[in-house]
């Protein structure tokens, strides 16, 4: 149904648009946004084609982020790319590296358009930035936090949950003592990039050598020299005791939390318009905990995506999606997208003019995350990852990670391991892009 | 029964070992009527194939010859249409991996560099990618025969249903119909140990059922799905298959006080030889290729690499890790080893095969 709407509403763009066809230029912009989210962004670009009647842009849904990227690659290599295209933040040393994009920065300065790269949110700002300069329009950004059940807590006893991880453990067993639910919590389906990546930005763990790549491609993974072991040895004790459930396949974690089976939930804020309209328990949302020997925390790094501009098209159709960038780097869209959504708004401003308009007084749990991402100032642990293959990494990382749930691994062997295979994955992508990048550096202009 | 065997090993059988659902039409098609002379004719007569006379077309008894003139205009435009999908589905695509396997080149393919068969080296280094090939050789083994067994057992008890006998077909064809990912996803659900039905039932009768922290678990849970899709295929060709046993030999063994059990192993069994092979043949096929998208939506590939069957892996590492080389290295190690499965099969299983039924 909700695709049914979305396309629904594109053909309502296509149609408005169709009368001034002749004078409007048309770009497309690939995306892998579905549901809510769908929705929420092909009104974005409704409002963009209402603003003005110049440019046309065209929002097509190419399935999940995968597919998206599979889509423009193989668009590329037959010469028929889209102008934009929406890419996870995983993908994005492909992405810089491929020689297939157009600098976003770089387009914007060039067409004349005065976008405030400084006052985006530094962990947003120096994950989509290379040397510098903004390579990509951060569009989707999100954050883990932490979702739980007030009702729970309240009948074991508790007003919320705790700070650090010891103390929240103690929580949630004693949750399940007390018979109040037999789920503490549930296993994100993303826990590699939560329970993992974001866990040792805000404990301060280094994850790879060389400022966790953004020094260079000869960066190396070390999260297993890191308490990184100790969390997942945490987990497989907590599923061993019952504490913490697999949704498995067939089934979201989400759905056993909305349903208030379990009473607790690691998950991306963008989650927020969906738990607003399925969930019928008495829910709220808090920072995600960090360990009692590190204080204080550092930020949650970002997860999400970013507008990328593919090479190969003519000046008037970079006129156009020059214009949507804009569009979207403005203040007001961001807060909208902010508030239909729950993905942070990416520049201080919108933040500023959410706060000011009272809108988290209605919604306090839409700002944990944009507090979470900014606290403190950003280190070489906590600003990022730049990895290349940081996909294929990931996917290697989870197979290791559940050889300790299935008890086949120790947690040190199987991130000894994640490790092994892991760097062999980034000494593949050193030898295939070594001197690349260099169109990216400000002073080969 | 013996004079049929020089049939079975006839030259025509070997030269088309990819195309055994034509073989099979050839050894059903002929009536159970002709005449032993006649067989003998056409082991004869496909000797002398291959050196016919012009002008002097075979008059050889019971054979008919199909003639569309001289021209080779018409049969080229009816192949057209086969060969065309051939060249650009199959041949060009397998060209590319080919060329592929032997290349590193990056996603959008700025950079290629030539590496001989490093791609493929890095394979048979890989403990992950040793453990696919465990893994498929269970996988499809187990699918195979428990996708036989099943649908023999159902085809065979099609005969004894008196009532409703086509709602009881159509109930088993029904799998059929639903997309791999779907029943993928009904399997997961129905198993799923914290909401599935099944699994509590599992849970109830003291199994710990967990296919998310078990791999045998997810194996047979992959296993099972894999076959129910695939049991109907089976089911078809068997019930057909069993519609050609003859009649009169059944009723006769009735008659010599053979039980239902004895007459189906005794009689019907051996006769649906031709049959079983074939389905044999194309369970390990549709194994080996066409279930990823049953591993998709069911484990993943998981727990731990548990489920990642070779055509999964394929999928994964070309289409979501953009390793384009492995990927097409692991494509081309697959067709080897589907076709030395399928050549190992006629050599050495065909010849046990009857086809005189």
């Amino acid at each position: 149904m909700k695709k049914i709407a979305f396309i629904a509403a594109l053909f309502g763009v296509l149609a408005s648009a169709a009368p001034a066809q002749a004078a409007r230029v048309e770009v497309q912009w690939w995306h892998a946004m579905s549901g809510v989210l769908g929705e929420r962004l092909g009104e974005l670009v409704e409002k963009f084609n209402a603003s003005q009647d110049k440019y046309t842009v065209v929002a097509v849904a190419k399935g999940n982020y995968d597919e998206v990227t599979n889509g423009v690659i193989a668009a590329y290599r037959a010469k028929r790319p889209p102008e934009m295209v929406q890419i996870a933040e995983r993908g994005y040393m492909t992405m810089l590296l491929s020689g297939a994009v157009v600098p976003v920065q770089e387009l914007l300065d060039q067409k004349g358009y005065k976008v405030d790269f400084s006052d985006f949110i530094k962990p947003v700002a120096s994950f989509w930035s290379y040397k510098g300069r903004m390579s990509a329009m951060p569009f989707n950004s999100s954050t883990p936090i932490f979702w739980y059940n007030k009702d729970h807590f309240q009948k074991a006893g508790f007003d919320k949950p705790a700070a650090t991880w010891q103390e929240l453990e103690t929580q949630l067993y004693a949750i399940k003592a007390k018979g109040v639910s037999e789920c503490g919590t549930v296993l994100p389906g993303d826990f590699f990039w939560s329970l993992l990546e974001n866990y040792s930005a805000i404990n301060n763990q280094p994850y790879g050598t060389l400022a966790n790549g953004f020094d260079g491609l000869g960066t190396e993974f070390v999260y297993n020299k890191t308490k990184v072991v100790s969390q997942v040895a945490r987990l497989k004790k907590w599923l061993d005791d019952g504490v913490l459930q697999i949704a498995g396949q067939g089934f979201s974690p989400e759905q056993l939390f909305t349903s208030g089976r379990c009473s607790t939930f690691v998950n991306s804020t963008a989650s927020h318009g969906n738990i607003e309209r399925n969930a019928k328990i008495n829910w709220s949302a808090t920072f995600l905990p960090h360990e009692s020997d590190i204080n204080p925390p550092l930020n949650s790094t970002i997860g999400g995506g970013a507008i990328w501009v593919m090479k190969g098209h003519t000046p008037e159709r970079y006129d156009a999606v020059a214009a949507f960038l804009d569009f979207v780097a403005q203040a007001e869209t961001q807060v909208w997208w902010h508030g239909v959504t729950g993905y942070v708004p990416a520049t201080n401003k919108a933040y500023a003019l959410a706060r000011e308009r009272g809108y988290y007084k209605d919604h306090p749990t839409r700002e944990i995350a944009v507090l979470q991402l900014s606290r403190g100032t950003p280190n070489d642990n906590s600003r990022g990852f730049r990895f290349g293959n940081f996909v294929q990494t990931m996917l290697a990382q989870r197979s290791e990670v559940e050889a300790v749930f299935t008890g086949q691994k120790q947690p040190q062997q199987a991130m000894d391991d994640a490790v092994k295979r892991g760097n062999e994955i980034l000494r593949q992508f050193e030898k295939l892009n070594a001197g690349k990048g260099t169109e990216w550096a400000p002073e080969a202009k | 029964m013996k004079a049929s065997a020089p049939i079975a090993t006839s030259p025509i059988w070997p030269e088309a070992p990819a195309d055994p659902p034509s073989g099979l039409a050839r050894s059903q098609h002929k009536s159970p009527g002709e005449t032993a002379a006649g067989r003998s004719a056409v082991t004869e007569r496909a000797s002398k194939a291959r050196t016919p006379k012009r002008g002097q077309p075979d008059r050889e008894p019971g054979l008919k010859r199909a003639n569309f003139g001289r021209g080779a205009g018409l049969p080229t435009l009816l192949l057209l249409p086969q060969v065309l999908i051939l060249v650009f589905f199959f041949f060009i695509p397998s060209l590319r991996a080919l060329t592929q396997s032997v290349l590193l080149s990056d996603p959008f393919g700025t950079t290629v560099h030539f590496v001989w068969f490093d791609n493929f080296k890095a394979l048979f280094a890989s403990g992950e990618y040793r453990q696919s090939l465990v893994t498929t050789a269970w996988f499809t083994v187990a699918q195979n025969v428990i996708t036989l067994a099943i649908a023999v057992v159902l085809a065979f008890a099609t005969d004894r249903v008196v009532r409703a006998r086509s709602v009881y077909r159509t109930l088993i064809l029904l799998p059929y119909a639903i997309a791999p990912a779907i029943a993928g996803i009904l399997w997961a659900f129905l198993f799923n140990p914290v909401v599935g039905p099944l699994a509590h039932m599992l849970h109830a009768l003291g199994i710990s059922w967990d296919p998310n922290r078990n791999p045998n678990d997810a194996l047979w849970l992959v296993i099972m799905a894999a076959s129910w899709k695939h049991i109907c295929y089976d089911y078809i060709f068997l019930v057909v298959g069993l519609l050609a046993v003859p009649v009169s030999l059944m009723e006769a063994a009735a008659v010599d006080g053979a039980g239902p059990i004895r007459r189906f192993f005794l009689i019907a069994l051996p006769m649906l030889g031709p049959t079983i092979f074939f389905l044999a043949v194309m369970n390990f096929i549709y194994g080996f290729f066409e279930t990823f998208a049953i591993i998709d939506a069911v484990t993943h590939g998981g727990p731990a690499g548990a489920t990642n069957i070779l055509v999964y892996k394929v999928f994964v590492d070309g289409f979501i890790n953009l390793d384009l080389g492995s990927s097409a290295a692991q494509s081309v190690l697959l067709m080897t080893f589907a076709l030395i499965c399928t050549l190992l099969q006629f050599r050495y299983f065909e010849h046990k095969v009857n086809y005189g039924v």
